[in-house]
């Protein structure tokens, strides 16, 4: 259905090929999953596969892509290329032009030349495979990551194509949404459609990948049957990583002191409860993990460690002080906090400077020790000069921690520091936080991996509803 | 949070009309909003529009932004008593116990009625549109508009350009609190505002210029831009239609006979 040949590929005004030397055939009903670390390609390989390098973005192209039969260069437009090929973007709200779930796949279908009747037995068809009824008159900034990604699904699907391309559809889920899609890409399989998937997540769609694709550096380093490509032990550790290895620390003997007590928490968004009766204290050098699915309070009962929520009633005390006599600004100095998006942060001209800003912001003294430190911890000297949104994925992700780490915060919390990594640079951030630990900052992360959470931390809080639900070294 | 002129999904009057009603509504208020200068008929004109907002079951959506509304309206009214002082003078800003400054800048009639007039007026025009915007479905405008002719790009733009308000609105807290948990802190004042420029706009424009070319590509994709070939649940010209298109004539009609006795 779609074949590749020799494909290179240098985007407008950079040097370094993104593709180089791809081929690669996708034949039909056929599932393939193209994995590698962040940089490494995939997002190209995507934007070849659908024809928009080929129709919107200009560049160096080498090679011949082949879709349904057809050169790529022989289809007039996208809207042409549309009609043969449905691609489903890692950004889910930019897929959402309209203001209800089910507008949105109805315009989708409209532009199909269907007759009415037809029109309005797929809508329901494709509500159905993608467990949106009940949402169909919810607006997007309503819905959930993994309903999101549903809706971009269910409007790509709306298209009627055979061939479809889903570039990271599950980065921000959690493991009950991630299933959902697995499932949903199951059924779409049986039923004939050809599936170009970009994952990191090999272990939830074990059961529809037929030939497993790695990529680095911009080209194909190995591909097969999954079995066979998962022989290799360099490619078993980036798609399937072994957490176990980063090990836990020795437990400190004792009762560590408490560094954040947090008692009988309310937290109400308007009429809305979120936390309820959240009872807890963190000690010293703790790496504790909280996990639990989307929605269940975890960002929530963060928040309230450095008072960006205040209590609707309830106390949270930061190293002796009740954070309602604390302002935001003084508690910074000691609940640091990473968000899930790290480009929710950058607006610096270089690494460096935006490490920079939170230790000025608290006026640190021998910052340029203290940020070299960071930059070391992090991993980043090579690129301190760098355009911070130039970085991977993977060098973002840890330059969010070490704008947080220079601030010298004891508590450092997470809030899903592995999202969007392959196996390497997961491992690679969480024995970061080990060393934190070690140094003797108290970790907290949120995280839907609960390899992580069982191999890593000391202590695991589970939450649901809002409420702590079970606590493996809660007092 | 308050979800600027989006669409609210319900079963009312209002949302049960056709777009094209609807946009008559819009021109035959503004026209008479824009030409009356009585206070007295604008202020009624404000609290029709309220009625037909309780009418349409989408009153408490329209008084949302009843604040910022006020807000503005006072920033008018004291512009135009600054700049425009005209005829007696009621009293004054400054009060003239003061010294050195006191009895500068005179509240005159003539301004203040100026400033109400402007008032009233933004407020007429910002309850009209927010009624149509948010009665009416998007793919609905997309069609409406497209029938009278207008290219398929410029519709998509407008309601883009409107469908992106809340996600703005919650990507901006978003960054508000991550620089927030980094020791941000602006300062109050004129300085302040410039200083917390950088580190809000910066992430927020890239952000949005990255979304913009997934969202591009989306368009693209689902062939959008070459039209709709099937039109299914439209909106047909109803009895209820006629019934306001007719109001609306009466309306225009008696407006123009106040106009022409000098009453409005």
């Amino acid at each position: 259905m779609i074949e590749l040949k020799d494909v290179s590929y240098t985007y407008p005004h950079t040097v370094q090929p993104a593709l180089h030397r791809i081929t690669l055939s996708l034949e039909k009903g056929r599932c393939v999953m193209v994995t590698g670390p962040s940089g490494a390609g995939k997002t190209s390989l995507c934007l070849a596969a659908s024809g928009v390098l080929h129709h919107d973005y200009g560049g160096k192209k080498e090679g011949s892509i082949i879709v349904d039969g057809r050169n790529i260069a022989d289809y007039r437009t996208l809207s042409d290329l549309a009609r043969n090929v449905g691609v489903v973007f890692d950004d889910p709200e930019a897929q959402m032009i309209f203001t209800t779930v089910e507008e949105e796949i109805l315009s989708a279908l409209e532009h199909r030349g269907l007759p009415p009747e037809v029109i309005e037995e797929r809508l329901s068809g494709i509500m159905k495979t993608t467990y949106l009824e009940e949402l169909k008159n919810r607006s997007p900034h309503n819905l959930s990551g993994g309903q999101k990604q549903r809706v971009a699904l269910a409007a790509t699907l709306a298209l009627g194509n055979d061939i479809l391309i889903l570039d990271e559809p599950t980065s921000e889920l959690d493991e009950h949404a991630t299933r959902r899609i697995a499932g949903i890409l199951k059924d779409l399989k049986d039923q004939g459609k050809t599936i170009l998937l970009i994952e990191h997540k090999f272990d939830h769609f074990r059961e529809i990948v037929d030939t497993l694709v790695v990529m680095e550096d911009g080209r194909i380093t190995s591909r097969g049957s999954p079995a066979e490509v998962l022989n290799d032990d360099h490619i078993r550790g980036m798609v399937l990583p072994d957490f176990s290895k980063v090990g836990k620390n020795p437990c400190t003997a004792g009762p560590a002191e408490p560094v954040i007590t947090v008692r009988d928490l309310v937290h109400c968004y308007g009429n809305v409860p979120a936390l309820s009766g959240i009872n807890l204290t963190l000690g010293k050098g703790e790496f504790v993990a909280i996990v639990g699915e989307n929605g269940s309070g975890k960002t929530t009962l963060v928040k309230h460690f450095n008072r960006l929520l205040s209590p609707t009633s309830g106390d949270v005390i930061v190293n002796g002080r009740n954070t309602k006599d604390c302002s935001i600004a003084s508690l910074a100095r000691d609940v640091g906090l990473v968000f899930q998006n790290p480009d929710h942060m950058f607006f610096a001209d270089t690494v460096r400077e935006e490490i920079a800003y939170g230790v000025k912001n608290l006026g640190i003294e021998n910052a340029d020790r203290v940020i070299d430190a960071a930059l070391t911890d992090a991993g980043l000297s090579e690129s301190a000069s760098l355009y911070p949104r130039w970085l991977s994925r993977g060098e973002r992700q840890r330059l969010g921690i070490a704008c947080v780490v220079a601030m010298q915060p004891g508590v450092i919390v997470l809030d899903e520091p592995t999202t969007g990594l392959d196996g390497y640079e997961a491992i690679l951030v969480i024995s970061i936080l080990k060393k934190l630990q070690e140094k003797g900052h108290t970790i907290v992360i949120i995280t839907h991996n609960r390899d992580i959470a069982g191999n890593c931390a000391d202590r695991i809080i589970t939450m649901e509803n809002g409420k702590i639900i079970s606590d493996t070294g809660g007092a | 949070m308050a979800e600027i002129l989006q669409y609210v999904h319900k079963d009312g009057f209002l949302h049960r009309l056709h777009p094209y009603t609807k946009i008559a509504f819009i021109i035959v208020v503004s026209i008479m909003c824009i030409i009356a200068t009585d206070i007295g008929f604008l202020t009624f004109m404000v609290l029709a529009m309220l009625a037909f907002a309780a009418y349409g079951r989408l009153l408490t959506e329209s008084l949302q932004q009843l604040k910022l509304i006020l807000v503005m309206s006072l920033i008018f009214i004291l512009i135009t008593i600054i700049t425009m002082p005209n005829g007696d003078t009621l009293g004054y800003l400054i009060p003239q116990g003061i010294p050195f400054a006191g009895g500068l800048i005179p509240v005159t009639d003539g301004g203040l009625l100026i400033g109400l007039v402007l008032t009233l007026r933004f407020m007429i025009l910002i309850f009209a549109f927010q009624l149509f915007l948010i009665s009416t479905q998007p793919r609905d405008l997309v069609h409406a508009m497209e029938k009278v002719g207008l290219p398929i790009d410029y519709i998509l733009m407008f309601i883009i350009a409107l469908r992106f308000i809340p996600t703005l609105q919650i990507e901006g807290q978003r960054i508000h609190e991550a620089q927030l948990a980094r020791g941000f802190n602006p300062g109050s004042g004129f300085i302040g505002k410039i200083r917390s420029v950088a580190p809000i706009v910066v992430p927020l424009v890239s952000n949005a210029l990255l979304r913009a070319n997934v969202l591009g590509l989306t368009i693209d994709m689902r062939g959008y831009r070459i039209g709709r070939k099937t039109h299914i649940r439209e909106r047909k010209f109803a009895g209820r239609d006629f019934v306001v298109m007719g109001i609306l004539s009466v309306a225009g009609c008696g407006f123009i006979i106040l106009l022409l006795a000098h009453l409005v």
